[in-house]
């Protein structure tokens, strides 16, 4: 063995210039929500490592990364061809039993030897991926954003991979108690200037079910801690566009249809109610921003809270759908 | 920042630590037909072992300190089961001792599949990560065969030429590391019985054991494979009522350790480079691998990044 080959702590790497990922989210197939227990066999990617569980503030689980190991171009805006090898993480969560979302991501530091490396290297470093040379990093980050061509990296795979594989297991009875889209979130975090906090530069609503960050964060964030991040932001999103796609569904103040002489129980629940419920019973208890972000990235939600409003949004709508329920409770006595 | 007030133990990580020598040499492995081949054969294994095991113990050395080096041996009661501990360990003891060589600790092969209650094999078969021919975007490999694994590339399939149509050519397999020129290998990892038993390779075993020599092994953060102590004079006339892992000699130098050293002959140099191929394509437990890191930092000692380059060999020649 060679001096050459051994890290010591002489070695300094290259700093981490770029992370990147990918999150989806959905609805759990599954008629009831799955308890801790369930959610550990569920998550339990490996034999050797457990599922971490947390019941505070809310139920949540999450599985231990998985490594992919890639070696592509980089998607880049300016059309620059800058090779790349290494691994990228994925990893999966379920909040209450009933949103599951698949996060992959990967972190790049600003330069790598121009030739491959032998495959322990790679795994010693796990969701890194080494440029080959130099990486120009804005045009990179960008690229990452606008979705790769054909042939480069592409994490939303990986995440895509991990969901299907998820979505597979027995656990689940495939009867998912409302009607609901995956939604996808792609992120790309830079370098924030020396001193400066984190910050969110954009947060896309891009074609249908895709959305799109651009964070700034303090050097040395983990990357795992920024995926954290954005796989809340993911689920929350997920949640506002799920509630809105219900209630945009519906008709709400339309005239009843002919009330019937003589009703019988339990087949007068008006559509509203039928199309509302499954929302109280499933998804109004999840809204918990920030319940888990690490605390350097916690006052990135505040930009967000700020404008758009994500909470304003959602108590809106949480208030819609309570006094719609609270309505049709009201016997229509003008009608009898 | 704060130390946060509220926590959850199921909600974070934790990685118990093991004891590490600097260097864990191994003295031989030990399998039927060595033993069939009686006492002589293993005195002659170490008489051949000890110049070699002496020379270890002087590169080992750093700094004018004193290295902590354990030794150990491996027993094959895997693939056959043969006479008993009560007759081969005190046989093997002291043909060692003959040659001047202590054995520290010795481990049984099945220990290295299933430790206790803890299916060490199947957990490091889920910790593999093939290694990505270039052009993979995150594309599951499409090539995996499951139950084996090879350093790059196989050969296309070559399907049943059509009519009309010329069969395909054969196409070379081809390292991913290869400078050039390739030096390809394809890696049988396990065996399914008819009645479902999976039976693990050799090579696999021997990753295993190498991992564990290494202390890099976890299950859900606990250590496997840890050492327990020989009370006593006598072994048992089972196999399984040995410990997969013992402690022989009490003053012993922690088992686990920096690097490794095997001290074989050259028949097992096939095996062994199946066992770097599949080393370089393990996930090792990242806070084992960052509790080596740190502790070997804090003692000034270099340890090769990659685990596979922890792993080192003298092959003597003969059987």
């Amino acid at each position: 063995m060679t001096p050459g080959q051994e890290s010591g702590s002489g070695e300094t790497r290259p700093p981490v210039v770029l992370a990147c990922g990918e999150v989806r989210t959905c609805l759990l197939p599954a008629l009831q929500a799955l308890d801790s227990r369930a959610a550990a066999q569920l998550l339990g990617l490996r034999a050797d490592e457990r599922v971490l569980l947390s019941e505070r503030p809310n139920l949540y689980g999450r599985s231990p990364d998985t490594l992919t190991g890639v070696d592509c171009p980089l998607p880049s805006a300016n059309g620059a061809r800058i090779r790349a090898v290494g691994t990228v993480a994925a990893r999966a969560a379920l909040t209450e039993g009933r949103v599951l979302q698949s996060s992959a991501y990967f972190r790049v530091p600003a330069a790598g030897p121009d030739h491959r490396r032998p495959w322990g290297h790679y795994l010693v470093r796990p969701g890194t991926v080494e440029p080959f040379g130099k990486l120009p990093y804005e045009a990179v980050a960008q690229g990452l954003l606008n979705g790769g061509r054909h042939g480069e990296l592409d994490v939303g795979l990986i995440a895509d991979g991990l969901l299907t594989r998820l979505l597979r297991h027995p656990l689940l009875d495939q009867r998912p108690p409302l009607k609901s889209r995956p939604t996808r979130l792609r992120w790309v975090a830079l370098p924030a200037e020396h001193g400066e906090g984190p910050s969110i530069e954009r947060f896309t609503l891009a074609e249908d079910e895709l959305r799109t960050v651009r964070l700034r964060v303090p050097a040395g964030t983990p990357a795992g801690d920024i995926a954290g991040l954005c796989d809340d932001l993911a689920l929350h999103d997920w949640l506002l566009t799920t509630v809105v796609r219900i209630l945009d569904g519906i008709r709400l103040g339309a005239a009843e249809p002919p009330a019937r002489t003589r009703p019988r129980a339990g087949e007068d629940r008006p559509a509203v109610v039928a199309a509302l419920r499954p929302a109280v019973d499933h998804l109004l208890h999840l809204w918990m921003p920030r319940a888990r972000v690490a605390h350097g990235l916690a006052p990135l939600w505040e930009a967000l809270e700020d404008r758009p409003g994500f909470t304003r949004q959602w108590r809106t709508l949480v208030q819609r759908i309570r006094d719609q329920l609270a309505l049709h409770a009201i016997p229509h006595r003008e009608a009898s | 920042m704060t130390e946060a007030v509220f926590r959850e133990t199921a909600a974070e990580p934790r990685t118990q630590a093991v004891p590490l020598s600097h260097l864990s040499l191994e003295l031989g492995h030990l399998y039927m037909e060595d033993f069939e081949a009686g006492p002589e054969h293993l005195r002659r294994h170490f008489e051949r072992v000890r110049p070699w095991a002496e020379a270890a113990r002087a590169g080992a050395g750093g700094a004018g300190r004193r290295a902590r080096i354990s030794t150990c041996f491996l027993i094959d009661d895997y693939f056959t089961r043969f006479a008993s501990p009560a007759e081969v360990v005190p046989m093997l003891l002291e043909e060692a001792a003959r040659a001047g060589l202590a054995v520290d600790y010795l481990a049984r092969e099945s220990g290295c599949a299933v430790a206790g209650k803890t299916p060490v094999a199947e957990a490091v078969a889920g910790r593999i990560v093939e290694e990505p021919p270039p052009g993979s975007y995150g594309l599951r490999p499409p090539v995996t065969q499951t139950g084996w694994l090879a350093n790059g590339e196989r050969s296309p399939v070559a399907r049943a030429p059509q009519a009309m149509k010329k069969a395909t050519a054969w196409q070379p397999p081809k390292e991913t590391a290869a400078r050039r020129h390739s030096v390809f290998l394809d890696v049988e990892l396990w065996d399914d019985g008819p009645d479902g038993h999976r039976t693990w390779s050799c090579p696999f075993l021997a990753a295993v054991w190498q991992l564990a020599r290494l202390g890099l092994l976890r299950d859900d953060g606990e250590a496997v494979l840890v050492p327990q102590p020989h009370t006593g004079d006598s072994f048992p006339d089972d196999w399984d009522e040995l410990p997969p892992l013992l402690r022989l000699n009490p003053r012993a130098d922690p088992f686990a350790a920096y690097r490794t050293c095997s001290v074989i002959p050259s028949r097992f140099l096939p095996v062994e480079h199946a066992v770097r191929v599949i080393l370089d394509q393990i996930e090792v437990d990242p806070g084992a691998l960052a509790q080596t890191a740190e502790r070997s930092a804090r003692e000034d000692t270099a340890v090769p990044d990659s685990v596979a380059d922890r792993v080192s060999y003298v092959f003597y020649a003969g059987q």
